[in-house]
C-alpha cells in the first residue's frame, strides 16, 4: 500500500512541475473556470423568471446541485477522463502489454497513472459556490450532516470512476471506442440540475443505472438536512458495489486480451 | 466557377466517405450531446410547477428543443480547433502549397458531415417527431423552404465566425479557449438555454441584433411558427450581415496573419 503511494507521488510530481512552468495557463484557466461558474449561475436564474421553485428546489437550493456539479465534473476530467480515455490507445498500440508485466496491479495503472491538471479550479470553485449557496440560505450545516454530505462525495466520485471504467472496459474487445468518455460527459450533465427535475423512467435510470443523483443532488440534499443515515448507507453500498463489478469485470476483459503484436 | 464546384464534389465526397468510415464514432458523439433535452426537460418541470409561460405549454418546449437538438448539429462546427492546429503546428505550410485556400478543405469537410447528419439523424428525427402527438411543427411549405434556408445560412455562418477567431491563432495560442468563451456567452443568447420569447424584452432586442441566435433560435422560430414574414426577413438580413462582417474579419486576419506566418519562418 504504501509503495502504492510512492508511486502516486512520483507520477504526479513530474506533471504538476511541467504545469507550473505555463504560469499564464495555470492563471488563465482558473479564470475560467470562474467565468464558466458564474455564467451557469447566472443561466440558470433565467428559469426562476417565471417561478420561485423548480421541483421544490429555489434558485440558492439549486446553486448547491450547480456546485456540486462543477466538482464533480472537474474531478472527473482531472482523474477518470485523462486515465480511462487512453485505454483505447494502449490497447491499439500494444502499450497495455507494458502495464501488465510491471509488478504492479493493473487497474491501478491504467486508472491513476495520469492526472489533468489543467482544470483543477472546477472542483475548488464548486465547493465555494456550494458554500456561497448555503450562505445566501442563511444555514450552517451541524456535524453529522457535513459528514454524511463528505461520505455522499466519496461514495459519488468512487461511483462515477466505476462506471466510467465498466463502459471504457469494452475496449479490450472492440479496440476502438474513443468517445465513451463523451457519453460519461454527456451523462453527467445532467447532474447540473437536481433529480426532482427529471420524471419517470428517465428519474429511476439516472438513480440507478447511471448513478448521477448520488453524485449531485444527494450530496447537495444532505448539506441541506433533508437526508437521513440510511441514504449514505445505501451511497457507499452501491460505491462498493459498482466498484466491485467494474474490477471484476476489469479482469474478466483481461483474459481476453491477445497483445497487440501476438 | 465550374471549376470550383468539380472540386467541391470531390472534397465533400472524401469527406462523406471519411464520416462513413467513422460511423460509430459519430452516432456516439450524436448520442452523447443530449445537453438540448436536459434544458427541455427543466422546462418541462418549471411549467408543471408554474403552469405555461406566456403561451409555452409542454407540447411548446418539447418541440422547440427536440427541434434544436437537429438543428445544433447542422450549424456547428469545429474548425477553430482545426486552424488553432494546423497553425501552431505547421501543418498549414504543406496546405498553402494546394491551389485552393485552405478555408475550402475546411468548409467542404464540415459539409460532408452535416450530410451525413441529413441522411442518418435528420430522418429518425422526423419519425420521432411524426409518432409522438407532442411535437408538432405546424409549417407551410414556405415556412419550411425558410426554415432549410436559415439553418444553411446558420452553418454558413457558424463557419465564417470560426474562421474569423480561427485565424487569430497566428498571433495566440489562447483561440479556442477565446471562442469558447465567445459561444458560451453566445449559448445564452442563441435560444439554447431559453427560447428567446422567454427573456424580457430588452434582453431578447439585443439578441435579435447579435449573431447568435441565427445559429439555433432564429431557424427555430421559423419552424414552430412563431415569426411572421416581415420578421423572417429581419432575421435573415441580420443573418447575411453578420456574414460580411465575420467574411471580411476572416480575410483580412487570414492577409494579416499569412505575413507573419512566413515572417516566423516556419
Amino acid at each position: 500500500m504504501r509503495n502504492y503511494f510512492r508511486l502516486l507521488g512520483i507520477f504526479y510530481k513530474n506533471t504538476l512541475i511541467g504545469e507550473l512552468e505555463y504560469r499564464l495557463n495555470f492563471w488563465a484557466n482558473l479564470a475560467l473556470s470562474l467565468f464558466w461558474l458564474t455564467w451557469a449561475a447566472l443561466s440558470v436564474r433565467v428559469y426562476f423568471f417565471h417561478t420561485d421553485t423548480i421541483a421544490g428546489w429555489s434558485y440558492p437550493e439549486m446553486l448547491i446541485v450547480m456546485g456540486l456539479f462543477f466538482f464533480m465534473n472537474g474531478y472527473r476530467q482531472i482523474v477518470p477522463a485523462p486515465n480511462l480515455s487512453r485505454l483505447s490507445e494502449y490497447v491499439r498500440m500494444g502499450t497495455l502489454d507494458y502495464i501488465l508485466t510491471k509488478p504492479v496491479d493493473s487497474q491501478f495503472l491504467i486508472s491513476l497513472r495520469h492526472i489533468g491538471v489543467y482544470n483543477w479550479g472546477d472542483p475548488l470553485l464548486g465547493l465555494g459556490l456550494a458554500a456561497y449557496a448555503l450562505w445566501r440560505l442563511g444555514r450552517v450545516p451541524s456535524v453529522d450532516q457535513l459528514l454524511l454530505f463528505v461520505l455522499l462525495c466519496v461514495a459519488g466520485m468512487v461511483l462515477l470512476y466505476s462506471f466510467s471504467l465498466i463502459l471504457q472496459t469494452p475496449t479490450i474487445w472492440l479496440v476502438n471506442v474513443e468517445r465513451v468518455d463523451a457519453v460519461v460527459q454527456g451523462l453527467l450533465e445532467t447532474g447540473r440540475f437536481p433529480i426532482n427535475f427529471f420524471r419517470g423512467w428517465i428519474r429511476g435510470m439516472l438513480t440507478l443505472i447511471f448513478p448521477i443523483a448520488f453524485m449531485t443532488t444527494f450530496p447537495a440534499q444532505a448539506l441541506l438536512g433533508q437526508l437521513n443515515w440510511g441514504m449514505a448507507a445505501a451511497a457507499i453500498g452501491l460505491a462498493i458495489l459498482l466498484f466491485t463489478l467494474s474490477s471484476v469485470f476489469w479482469r474478466f476483459a483481461l483474459r481476453y486480451y491477445t497483445g497487440a503484436s501476438s | 466557377m465550374r471549376r470550383l464546384m468539380r472540386i467541391y464534389r470531390v472534397l465533400i465526397q472524401t469527406a462523406w466517405a471519411t464520416a462513413l468510415e467513422y460511423r460509430a464514432q459519430v452516432l456516439l458523439w450524436i448520442l452523447s450531446s443530449i445537453f438540448p433535452l436536459v434544458m427541455m426537460v427543466v422546462w418541462l418541470a418549471v411549467v408543471d410547477e408554474a403552469g405555461p409561460l406566456t403561451g409555452w405549454g409542454r407540447a411548446d418546449f418539447i418541440s422547440y428543443y427536440v427541434g434544436a437538438a437537429l438543428v445544433y448539429h447542422f450549424t456547428f462546427v469545429w474548425t477553430v480547433w482545426q486552424w488553432e492546429e494546423d497553425i501552431r503546428t505547421g501543418d498549414l505550410s504543406p496546405k498553402l502549397l494546394k491551389p485552393l485556400d485552405p478555408f475550402h478543405y475546411l468548409l467542404t469537410e464540415q459539409f460532408g458531415w452535416k450530410v451525413f447528419i441529413l441522411l442518418f439523424v435528420a430522418p429518425l428525427v422526423m419519425v420521432i417527431a411524426w409518432a409522438s402527438p407532442a411535437i408538432h411543427y405546424p409549417i407551410t411549405v414556405a415556412q419550411a423552404a425558410a426554415f432549410g434556408l436559415s439553418v444553411a445560412a446558420g452553418f454558413m455562418l457558424s463557419m465564417l465566425m470560426t474562421s474569423a477567431f480561427g485565424v487569430l491563432a497566428f498571433w495566440s495560442t489562447q483561440v479556442s479557449n477565446l471562442y469558447q468563451l465567445w459561444v458560451g456567452v453566445g449559448s445564452f443568447l442563441s435560444g439554447w438555454i431559453a427560447p428567446l420569447a422567454l427573456f424580457p424584452t430588452g434582453i431578447r432586442q439585443v439578441a435579435y441584433w447579435l449573431p447568435f441566435r441565427s445559429t439555433l433560435g432564429f431557424p427555430m422560430e421559423i419552424l414552430t411558427d412563431r415569426l411572421t414574414w416581415p420578421e423572417i426577413g429581419f432575421g435573415f438580413a441580420v443573418t447575411f450581415g453578420w456574414c460580411v462582417v465575420f467574411l471580411v474579419l476572416y480575410r483580412i486576419g487570414w492577409r494579416a496573419g499569412l505575413k507573419r506566418y512566413e515572417a516566423v519562418g516556419a
